[in-house]
């Protein structure tokens, strides 16, 4: 008997290595679709972030070359795309064609926006998910149990966006208790961190239900009471780190929907993270601050997975 | 709390299961969501004729949907918004299972290289959530619904690739495998009676799972305002353009909102047991 | 005091009655064994003298555990008993240990929360550590379930128990699946219990595992206990009819067979080794069989045998070494039969199907198979149902017609009914050579048990253990 999965067992460094890769490839491939945007897109992109940068009135043609060679349109399609990921992975992401700011400032002060939403919206989800879900798993069947299950599976119909436009339905027109949009307090993260982390949470309350069912009707859990442990010594010895492990995939598994929820959620409340960054460069047509966005927000996933990865690993020993 | 009992051995042999009451609730949803689609844009009229004299109209007899603001008709405009859905659903899902689950099958019987190769670039989709890929795409044709379709297709078909690969590789090195191979059968025969009733059932599931993220990510982008150009209607465009409506006529947005997640609900239950998301 | 008195103790599934007023008695240093088969109830019995019956079941009598009595539907009073004074040591430890927590710490857990040493976590170890000596798991302490072999496992659950102190042991079927070597070692394990003191009550349907440990035996047909007392009486001069044929079914009691005579050989194996890891299987072995003839392979768990058998079919490559078989006979006329029957089969396929596709992609008549189904004594009802809803020895009698119908020159048999009650495994072993010798089917017979092989095989081949390895 050995690993079931015939896989190799897991490392940090494992973990690690692979994910610098992800991050790699992906920033290669969303650098070279911002590439082609750059060329594609109609009108001349080089004017405009002149135009941003210099005021519309005062830009002249000198400036518009100097801003065309930074953007390197002069230059042959491979050179100039070989350049163009040079400056990438030197995180060189250039300047924003709105505002004329260097890219990596606007998106480090957006992350920051962005993280404190995701922490919270997680930090909820960790929080209420599993300790609903463990309540429900000690008594399967009773009426607690199937009420929580029913809402669960209820609220998971609702993405994260509908949920949000709810929300501002019900407490903004009725209510001026809770702002929709306006200051950036912490007040302000309430709605949002909620809306992203219903969704999140009537999962785990699920998973955590059905992994603590699964360990109570084991043969080592029975194993455990008969051979002379009480109940909860049976169930805290055993019982958590067994459950812990599905657990901890399911969050690793629902990251990317988080992310996705993230833009959805900054735009309806018009929290200043990367999501509601994105979608104005979208609307503006702004492929550097496009470019920078979107890789943050695939870094920023790739990041929270791998911290998904190590927990797994620190959990299950049998990853090793 | 009941003792489980020891000693007794679990028979964790596969059955195949019937579909479930609720399943078939879910199929009938979808059908009716789809009978919706198909027969509306035919007897509705046209969703874009606006009728200044008429707007916002309750539900009745003439209107069964009410109008809206700019006095279009809601029904006309619902049956378009939920075939295009659909078809959006149905078209990237396809074009990503097939390629993705034959892709999948080859990877495990290959052994190294074609599978090394796919498994790094499926890995490396993978690192972009699907969304931001559609997102980009919308960029090159704002409005338009290729990028939709492109982007869903590359970003679900990692999954059907990377569930097929596993699940063909367990099979393909199993005992009953190997049993019908002493016994004379071929490829083809491993195929038919091993893979595909394994298999079937979870590209089921895989399928219900990528139709949703279709639907969801063409409302979710509307709603944002990068989806598809007002004014072709779309589930979440309208949710968006009705909101500020809410007070005077809250039936006009709950329309939208009900069908998607009418729509999602349906899916889930078709689903099963299984999270959709 | 007597440690256990179980009196008119019955069970009930609904209706029907699983198991039927029994009673029987252990005192202090003595053994007893339930011996039966699959569905007579025995386990049954354990779990409701033990306190655990599944949901549904309903029982009824009196259970006296070290004096203090209860009657049968009190669980709650005996369950607070569990561990240090009474304790169950359950069917398949593998699946009874933690598989995220590491071997010692299982014991050394026991030892600290219900064995309550004194010193503490540390003390606790250590004693674990020492029983890992004295039990030969010397180096397994830091192993996950999952990397233990069957035999440690079950080594290691009984360390578990052990540490627990309980006077008082229930075990259930200990020595399924396991070979001479380790059912040897398990034996004198749970002897070593009784002479010190303790007493156990063993579940098995390995009567030579009962002949072994002695004491009382029990024999338990259709939930009742037909036949009751001391071990060599009731072995020597069994009383009831179903006591005599479990007996007679022991592979030491089965009557010499006349062995074919040889006819010319049907494969060629030279110079076959196969190393697994750090250990060298086996090397430079040498194989002829003859059309018709009969060997066996056998060895203890991990010796290599099904690897062997995988060789002679071409479906494991040797690391050196070669295998010729008869260039006018084609690859499909040399079978294989399973040790778990339904490792053969497609899950999802029913039997008529697969019979049918095998029918036509070989030509053959329908008729043959239900010649064959007969000859096994198989209701052709049996082929609609899936390989899951049929008994593991209808299965392997299914896997069996299956092979028969292709008119095969060899039959390797992987360890076929190792998993099998003792009653079934000698009908199906009777069949298979009947069958064979009918086609004049030459048969390799793999298992790990020598008085099969030395009845049925007219050569036998041994493997040895791998060195490193601790029975």
């Amino acid at each position: 008997m050995g690993r079931k999965d015939g896989g190799q067992p897991l490392t940090v460094a494992r973990i690690i290595v692979r994910r610098l890769v992800q991050a790699l490839l992906v920033s290669l491939m969303v650098s070279t679709l911002s590439f082609v945007m750059m060329r594609a897109l109609p009108g001349d992109a080089a004017m405009r972030v002149a135009a941003a940068r210099y005021g519309h009135d005062l830009v002249t043609a000198r400036a518009a070359d100097a801003v065309r060679a930074e953007l390197k349109l002069d230059r042959p399609v491979a050179s100039a795309l070989f350049a163009w990921w040079g400056d990438v992975l030197r995180l060189d992401l250039g300047t924003s064609a709105v505002t004329a700011a260097p890219v990596v400032d606007e998106v480090s002060h957006q992350l920051g926006y962005t993280i404190r939403l995701a922490l919270a919206a997680m930090g909820i989800a960790l929080l209420a998910g599993p300790l609903l879900g463990v309540l429900c798993g000690l008594w399967p069947g009773s009426a607690f149990d199937q009420t929580w299950r029913a809402l669960a599976a209820a609220i998971r119909a609702v993405p994260p966006f509908i949920l949000g436009l709810l929300l501002i339905i019900a407490f903004s027109v009725e209510m001026a208790a809770l702002p929709a949009a306006g200051t950036m307090d912490s007040t302000s993260l309430v709605l949002p961190a909620i809306t992203l982390a219903v969704g999140l949470t009537a999962g785990l309350i699920r998973v955590t239900r059905d992994a603590l069912k699964s360990v109570t009707e084991s043969g080592y859990f029975a194993f455990a009471r008969t051979k002379g442990l009480s109940l909860s010594e049976a169930l805290v010895r055993h019982g958590l780190r067994n459950a812990a492990a599905p657990v901890t995939a399911y969050v690793g598994v629902q990251l990317a929907f988080l992310i996705e929820g993230v833009v959805a959620v900054e735009t309806l409340f018009a929290w200043p993270g990367i999501g509601h960054a994105l979608v104005h460069a979208i609307y503006a047509r702004d492929v550097p601050m496009i470019q920078g966005t979107v890789m943050a927000m695939a870094i920023l996933f790739i990041g929270l997975s791998a911290l998904a990865d190590l927990a797994i690993l620190a959990i299950d020993p049998r990853r090793r | 709390m009941t003792m489980p009992s020891v000693g007794i051995l679990n028979d964790g042999a596969a059955t195949p299961k019937r579909m479930t009451p609720w399943q078939w609730v879910g199929l009938a949803i979808l059908a009716l969501i789809g009978f919706f689609g198909l027969v509306a844009p035919l007897i509705g009229g046209d969703p874009l004729i606006q009728d200044l004299d008429h707007v916002m109209i309750k539900p009745c007899l003439s209107s069964p949907l009410g109008t809206d603001h700019l006095g279009r008709s809601m029904f006309a405009r619902l049956g378009h918004a939920a075939r295009l859905s659909l078809l959006l659903a149905a078209l990237s899902v396809l074009t990503a299972a097939i390629p993705g689950a034959l892709l999948g099958v080859a990877a495990a019987w290959r052994a190294r290289w074609t599978d090394t190769a796919l498994s790094t670039i499926a890995d490396g989709v993978l690192a972009l959530p699907g969304l931001l890929l559609i997102v980009l795409l919308t960029t090159f044709a704002p409005g338009k619904f290729w990028p939709f379709y492109v982007g869903l297709s590359l970003a679900l078909w990692v999954e059907y690739f990377r569930v097929v690969r596993a699940a063909s590789q367990t099979l393909l090195r199993s005992s009953p495998v190997e049993a019908s191979r002493l016994l004379g059968f071929g490829p083809a025969y491993v195929v038919r009676r091993h893979l595909l009733p394994e298999l079937i059932p979870v590209l089921r599931t895989l399928m219900t799972f990528g139709a949703a993220t279709s639907v969801l990510s063409l409302a979710a982008l509307g709603l944002v305002g990068v989806g598809l150009r007002p004014p072709t209607p779309e589930l979440g465009t309208m949710m968006i353009e009705l909101l500020p409506h809410y007070q005077e006529a809250p039936w006009l947005i709950a329309e939208p909102i009900f069908v998607l997640l009418l729509a999602v609900t349906g899916l889930a239950l078709v689903a099963g047991e299984r999270e959709l998301r | 005091m007597t440690f256990l008195e179980v009196r008119n103790l019955s069970v009930q599934a609904g209706a029907t009655a699983v198991v039927r007023d029994a009673s029987l008695q252990l005192d202090a240093s003595q053994k007893y064994t339930l011996l039966g088969e699959t569905g007579s109830g025995k386990s049954l019995l354990a779990q409701a003298i033990m306190g655990n019956l599944p949901a549904g079941l309903s029982s009824s009598g009196s259970i006296a555990v070290f004096g203090e009595t209860s009657a049968a539907d009190e669980p709650m009073k005996r369950q607070r008993l569990w561990g240090h004074s009474l304790a169950l040591l359950p069917q398949e430890p593998w699946l009874a240990l933690d598989p995220t927590m590491r071997a010692l710490s299982q014991v050394a857990e026991t030892y600290q929360k219900v064995g309550r040493v004194p010193d503490g976590v540390k003390g606790a170890r250590r004693r674990a550590s020492a029983d890992f000596s004295s039990l030969g798991l010397a180096g397994a302490e830091r192993k996950l379930p999952g990397a233990l072999s069957g035999g440690m496992a079950q080594r290691t659950a009984f360390a578990v128990v052990r540490a627990g102190g309980a006077r008082l042991l229930i075990v259930d079927e200990p020595t399924k699946g396991l070979d001479a070597g380790l059912r040897d070692g398990v034996v004198s394990m749970l002897k070593q219990v009784a002479d010190n003191g303790g007493a156990v009550l063993t579940i098995t349907h390995d009567v030579a595992a009962a002949r072994l440990l002695g004491g009382t035996i029990g024999i338990m047909l259709d939930g009742e206990i037909v036949e009751q007392g001391p071990a060599d009486q009731v072995l020597a001069q069994p009383r009831h009819d179903y006591t005599r044929r479990l007996l007679a079914a022991d592979p030491e009691s089965w009557a010499p067979r006349t062995q074919p005579t040889p006819g010319p050989p049907v494969l060629t194996a030279k110079g076959l080794s196969k190393r697994f890891g750090e250990q060298q299987l086996f090397a430079d072995l040498d194989i002829e069989i003859a059309s018709g003839g009969r060997v066996a392979v056998v060895g203890p768990s991990g010796s290599g045998k099904t690897t062997l058998g995988g060789m002679l079919l071409g479906v494991v490559p040797p690391d050196s070494g070669s295998v010729s078989r008869r260039p006018d006979v084609p690859a499909w006329k040399y079978q294989k039969l399973y040790q778990d029957p339904i490792a053969a089969f497609a899950p999802r396929v029913r039997l008529r199907t697969s019979l049918r596709d095998l029918v036509s992609r070989h030509g053959l008549q329908w008729a043959d198979v239900e010649k064959w189904m007969e000859r096994t004594r198989l209701r052709a009802s049996l082929l609609d149902r899936l390989p899951d809803q049929v008994s593991s020895g209808e299965l392997q009698r299914i896997a069996l017609v299956r092979v028969l119908l292709l008119n095969p020159v060899l039959l390797v048999a992987d360890e076929p009914t190792s998993r099998l009650d003792p009653i079934t495994q000698q009908e199906t072993i009777y069949l298979l050579a009947e069958c064979l010798a009918d086609l004049g089917c030459a048969l390799v017979l793999v298992t790990h048990d020598a008085a099969i092989a030395g009845n049925i095989a007219s050569r036998v081949l041994t493997l040895s253990a791998p060195p490193s390895r601790t029975p």
